[in-house]
């Protein structure tokens, strides 16, 4: 288990970094096209920063499916607004939720110090954009589903396993590549390619894909498998949500990609505190 | 007359209560319809289930299936290592729950892209014989019913599972033969092969259709023919 190394930051063990969400796009199921606009999203990036966050995570096109987003429109949404954040945010780690290699590399160039590449390799060149440019990479899991698809019946004999031997060889592939590898990490990628009992275990389990040694990024915000466990819509999935995050914590997730910053944040200087890895601000109580 | 009853059901692992968790008893009347039809079955004297997977492949009464690669590793049948396919699977879990439990039973996977006249031919052999056979044919219609199905919308996925309906309801084998496997497989109807089986050894059974909607967006039939 070692430092993870993203832009300017290096996070130690121990440390959790909490990744804020802000889409630029008009369909995404949480948002729902909230930081759409160029202000909006300015103002997102503004506020993620101020509530905590070490990383912000651009996405120009809606996980799901729906209407089909172009290359060029992807680049349109991403890559000005990458470079406008470095501009106003200089240390601050921006990652891009992408895909495509072409974009990938444009974004890259643009500032862009991580690629979440969460469709799990599906271009096989985008490693090429984080190894050409120092940028770091999360491999991901997704079942072996295209881009934009949903589950139907996937079924594994053992997720887990399934889901350590895809993004660690994704990650071993990336080094061969010529990624650095303190700038990689593994992340389950609940509900893509899973049915809700499955994201479930994955979480129960967190700590057998932590022990691999590769940093584990967890995106649980807000998900299906969490409205399906408590049936609750999106709009009402936080408690649950802080709930997963905290396991996932404790079990040995590093980095945290959230839609509520301060929520999380919260959460886990208060589990840093529990696992002994920090101090708490101040104990005065019965000590005076 | 061999094959002396025949239901068709639907597979997904939801059928399942315990993969469905607090979702159950959405299913409730599809699961019922399915017991019925199955329950039907035990006027034989044993039972062949049908369905498709990735390859040709026969089992036992006692093969082992499980829900755990689902998400449900406590429901279990047979003995042994789980080797049922899905359809099958699903297929022995029902017989389980009907009247049809203590029936000796068999197993049988067709390739999920086998050619028309090779699912008939399997059919019209299955017929030939001299056991009276209860044919339990498991057959999914398309997952691409609508905006929220598991997989995008297509335009032909109703009339392909219509077509189907239909033909269950008026036991019209020829036109369960004469499905397109082209078009079974873009709209990714896993029930193309095994109703075509069927097709093969309907003979003179009539048909009763029992359910035929897609509350998923996934196109499902309980059919029974006696």
């Amino acid at each position: 288990m070692t430092a993870l190394r993203l832009g300017q930051r290096t996070f130690g063990v121990g440390e959790f970094a909490v990744m804020a969400i802000v889409n630029r796009t008009p369909d995404s199921f949480y948002d729902r096209g909230a930081t759409y606009a160029a202000d909006a999203a300015y103002a997102a990036i503004d506020q993620a920063v101020a509530d905590g966050a070490d990383l912000v995570d651009i996405g120009g096109v809606k996980a799901g499916y729906g209407e089909p987003v172009s290359e060029d429109e992807e680049l349109r949404r991403t890559v000005d607004f990458v470079a406008g954040i470095r501009e106003r945010h200089p240390s601050l780690v921006i990652s891009v939720d992408t895909y495509r290699s072409g974009v990938a590399r444009r974004v890259v160039e643009a500032g862009a110090d991580l690629l979440n590449d969460t469709w799990s390799g599906s271009d096989p060149d985008l490693v090429y954009a984080a190894a050409e440019f120092g940028a770091g990479l999360v491999c991901s899991h997704v079942g072996g589903l295209s881009p934009r698809t949903d589950p139907h019946r996937m079924a594994y004999d053992d997720v887990v396993e399934d889901v350590i031997r895809t993004t660690t060889g994704l990650a071993e592939r990336a080094v061969a590549a010529g990624v650095r590898r303190d700038g990689i990490l593994i992340d389950p990628t609940h509900d893509f390619g899973k049915n809700t009992l499955q994201s479930l275990e994955l979480t129960r389990r967190l700590d057998e894909l932590a022990a691999t040694g590769w940093p584990v990024l967890v995106a649980v915000s807000n998900k299906d498998f969490i409205g399906e466990t408590l049936e609750l819509p999106p709009g009402q999935r936080g408690n649950g949500t802080l709930a997963a995050l905290s396991i996932s914590a404790w079990l040995g997730a590093r980095v945290f990609r959230v839609h509520d910053v301060p929520a999380a944040r919260q959460a886990l200087d208060l589990i840093a505190v529990l696992r002994g890895t920090a101090q708490p601000a101040g104990t005065r109580r019965s000590l005076a | 007359m061999p094959v002396v009853a025949a239901a068709v059901c639907p597979h997904p692992p939801l059928l399942v209560p315990e993969v469905a968790s607090g979702a159950a008893a959405e299913l409730d009347e599809l699961r019922a319809a399915c017991l019925a039809a199955v329950d039907l079955l035990a006027t034989a004297d044993q039972v062949l289930v049908i369905g498709s997977a990735a390859g040709d492949a026969s089992y036992g009464s006692t093969a082992g299936g499980s829900f755990g690669p689902y998400g449900a590793p406590s429901v279990r049948l047979g003995i042994g290592e789980p080797v049922l396919p899905l359809s099958l699977a699903i297929g022995g879990w029902l017989l389980e729950q009907s009247k049809a439990v203590h029936m000796p039973r068999s197993y049988r996977a067709v390739p999920v892209d086998a050619a028309p006249a090779d699912c008939v031919q399997l059919g019209k052999e299955i017929a030939q014989g001299n056991d009276r056979i209860g044919l339990l044919v498991m057959g999914d219609g398309a997952p691409r019913r609508s905006e929220h199905s598991p997989v995008h919308l297509h335009p032909l996925a109703e009339a392909f599972d219509s077509t189907v309906a239909n033909a269950f309801a008026a036991a019209d084998a020829d036109v369960l033969a004469a499905l397109d496997p082209e078009l079974a497989a873009e709209l990714q109807a896993a029930g193309r092969a095994p109703w075509q089986v069927l097709a093969g050894a309907l003979g003179r059974l009539q048909g009763e259709l029992l359910y035929d909607a897609a509350p998923y967006g996934v196109g499902y039939f309980v059919a029974s023919f006696s």
